[in-house]
């Protein structure tokens, strides 16, 4: 039996019909249609649909829509301000972290969740964060130095929990 | 294809009213890292046919989330994820074990929503948090609609998937008594991150002048639940804790696993290790202060 589900989604209140079994995953993609979380195995191992739930990063597959009631989720679309990218998300392109792209929009959501967290990690905090998302490409060394280049500075400062989920 | 639908009640009464008037199965919904995924994987087979319709319940609403300490022991509320049991300053003071077990539990992103209840109803022999509860002798308090009652944690687990509690009793939270001893939770995985176990230990000891005085030895995912080795224990109490007596003491833990071949590791090989990471645990556990 579907039901209304109320949340905010990247800053903004969204009301849609949800049916019990859903995910938020799928959720997303096909009520809603923002597929910038992808859907790699649908059953929590890869990380590719990672997104920001209340300010920490969780598998959208793993968690049922109806769970997110009144809570904010944040998808890569909420991180850009414009044409301004998230210094996450300029790293990454700096970095040429990402190669078939696919991990990418899990990659950033669990790194900017992590960075919030912990603003000053070492590189092998940085590779335990990222530990749940699969990159079959291999660019992990990339993505990690990316993150650490983010950590120090490198490519602005880094918003902080409030402004991403305005 | 069956229906679902979704309750989430604010509180336990109306919980229990929801599981008396329904006929269909029910399933209570925590933080749903396994659940969900095992749901994905029903919607894309062939339904099966005859199957009841599912009331999922979701547990989030009874204010089942908070950590609380008194004297002699601390409570921890079933639906606190694992990530806030890592960052809990009362567990990490008391309990670092417990540290040690979560870093080691899943990754990150699924300790965001995975809770410690959870982990426990889902009553896996390979469930992280289980050897470590057991070995500090934790008691659960289930809630059903004839009122609460308490289990040790050693005798909570039945099998594979099934635990005592019946179909309407919740886990409500966990109490562990505040201990001198130390403790340590040791994992073995097919790799280092995001992993299930091939073969988990925990161990607890007390000791006094280097003699062994208290010892709580568990492993897990060798055989239907997670295990107490009582023999390796009394291997070990009224000893002193050289690095001879440990392994002598964790070879006894061989004869009453009964580890399977499975997607993660075969018997012979678990068996082969099993006795080393009791080994670790313990050692390990007896260097903490």
């Amino acid at each position: 039996m579907s039901k209304i589900l109320n949340f905010y989604l990247n800053g903004n209140p969204v009301e849609v019909i949800a049916k019990p079994e859903q995910n938020l995953l799928e959720l997303l993609r096909d009520n809603i249609g923002l597929t910038s979380p992808k859907c790699g195995c649908n059953r929590g191992d890869c990380g590719s649909c990672t997104v920001i739930l209340d300010d920490k990063a969780v598998k959208s597959c793993m968690v049922l829509a109806l769970t997110v009631e009144g809570k904010k989720v944040v998808t890569v679309d909420g991180l850009v301000k414009g044409e301004e990218l998230h210094p996450i998300q300029k790293a990454f392109l700096e970095y040429g972290a990402p190669q078939c792209g696919f991990c990418t929009p899990g990659m950033v959501m669990a790194a900017t969740a992590f960075l919030l967290e912990n603003p000053t990690p070492t590189k092998y905090e940085v590779k335990e964060a990222l530990s749940g998302n699969l990159c079959r490409c291999g660019g992990y060394d990339k993505y990690t130095e990316a993150v650490l280049a983010v950590s120090r500075g490198e490519f602005g400062p880094v918003l902080k929990g409030s402004e991403i989920n305005v | 294809m069956r229906s679902y639908f979704y309750e989430s009640p604010s509180s336990f009464e109306e919980l229990f009213q929801i599981g008396k008037t329904t006929s269909n199965e029910v399933k209570f919904l925590a933080g749903g890292t396994d659940f969900v995924p095992r749901l994905n994987y029903e919607l894309n087979e062939v339904p099966k046919e005859g199957q009841k319709d599912l009331t999922i319940i979701s547990l989030s609403k009874l204010g089942l989330d908070t950590i609380s300490e008194s004297d002699e022991e601390i409570k921890i509320g079933s639906m606190v994820t694992f990530t806030e049991m890592k960052k809990n300053n009362i567990v990490n003071k008391y309990f670092p074990v417990f540290e040690e077990t979560i870093k080691e539990l899943a990754g990150l992103s699924v300790r965001n929503v995975a809770t410690i209840g959870g982990n426990i109803m889902n009553a896996s022999p390979a469930a992280d948090i289980v050897p470590t509860l057991m070995a500090l002798d934790a008691v659960l308090v289930l809630k059903g609609p004839n009122g609460e009652r308490e289990i040790c944690s050693k005798d909570f687990f039945k099998g594979n998937g099934r635990t005592v509690a019946q179909e309407q009793e919740v886990l409500k939270e966990i109490v562990i008594k505040k201990q001198k001893g130390t403790s340590s939770f040791k994992k073995l995985g097919r790799r280092k991150a995001e992993t299930l176990s091939v073969v988990n230990a925990a161990a607890y000891i007390e000791k006094e002048n280097n003699i062994c005085k208290k010892a709580r030895i568990t492993i897990g995912s060798v055989a239907p639940t997670v295990l107490r080795c009582k023999e390796v224990e009394e291997a070990l109490i009224g000893k002193e804790l050289t690095d001879e007596t440990m392994k002598e003491a964790s070879l006894k833990v061989i004869d009453s696993i009964s580890p399977i071949d499975d997607i993660r590791a075969t018997a012979w090989y678990r068996k082969k290790v099993s006795p080393v990471m009791v080994r670790r645990a313990i050692k390990s556990a007896c260097d903490a202060e």
